[in-house]
């Protein structure tokens, strides 16, 4: 396997990692129901979901380079 | 046909996705053929956001809702003040009968109409949010600036009912202006009254 490829993968797990636990998160928020859940939704959810989608690109583009 | 609800469709979604990248996360060499590829960006990117985009639809609808607002415990007596078995109680009375959607009652009478006045009103709710876990909450609970007139005209302005009593009439240009108050000004003064809950009767509603 070529270094590129590791490099793809390894940017795969670690971006499918952080979607996932963003993802959860967003899942438990919205069965939480309280006005709290929306914080955690916005601010844990949120900041694992856009570094998973950054990771995720920036896996494409440094492959494309 | 039973159809499932929006809720559960986007439980089901979020879990399709976390399933989709977890096999990939697991197994990331299917990427390397073509169709890999397009399965990892559907499942990396295009899924994640509708589920971001769709619940974050769904936790705003939600905090308009009636029963969100009295989940804090310091909003409990405005709850129950929506019962009150008096019509000089202005939003008893609206409350009761249905002259707000009773599933948004605080938000209908408590959001801006007014350009972002949604967007105001969720401002508002994380600075509520804020008070309650991190700072003091007054007592009693004020309103962070008087109630704009705006809120009650949205509705009634233009309606038969407002049109036909000659004071409203008289006095438009003034409380189109806030110059007089509709709640403050000796006209439709009892509001929520919390204070006198203790001395009031309540109705409940027929189940």
């Amino acid at each position: 396997m070529s270094t590129e490829a590791i490099g793809i993968q390894r940017g795969l797990r670690l971006s499918g990692t952080l979607l996932t636990l963003g993802l959860v998160v967003e899942l438990i928020s919205l069965l939480w129901g309280k006005p709290l859940a929306f914080l955690l939704f916005a601010f844990i959810g949120g900041t694992l979901f856009l570094a998973g989608i950054l990771v995720y690109l920036y896996s494409l583009v440094s492959a494309g380079g | 046909m039973h159809l499932p609800s929006p809720d559960a469709l986007l439980y089901a979604l979020i879990v399709v996705s976390a399933v989709l990248i977890a096999t990939i996360v697991i197994r990331p060499s299917i990427t390397v053929s073509r169709e890999g590829k397009i399965l990892a960006f559907t499942a990396f990117l295009i899924l994640p956001v509708l589920c971001t985009c769709w619940g974050a639809s769904e936790h705003i609808e939600r905090s308009k809702r009636t029963q969100f607002c009295l989940t804090c415990h310091v909003m409990e007596p405005y709850g129950l003040s929506l019962n009150v078995d008096d019509p000089a109680y202005v939003p008893a009375a609206h409350f009761q009968n249905h002259r707000i959607p009773v599933d948004e009652a605080c938000y209908t009478c408590h959001t801006d109409y007014a350009l972002y006045g949604g967007v105001l009103a969720k401002m508002r709710g994380l600075r509520h949010i804020y008070v309650q876990y991190l700072g003091t909450i007054p007592h009693p609970i004020k309103l962070y600036t008087p109630y704009n007139n705006r809120e009650c005209l949205h509705c009634h302005l233009g309606a038969r009912s407002f049109e036909s009593n000659p004071i409203h009439m008289a006095m438009l240009d003034s409380l189109k202006s806030n110059a007089t108050s509709c709640v403050s000004s000796g006209c439709h003064d009892t509001v929520h009254n919390v204070e006198n809950l203790s001395h009031v009767k309540f109705w409940s509603p027929a189940k």
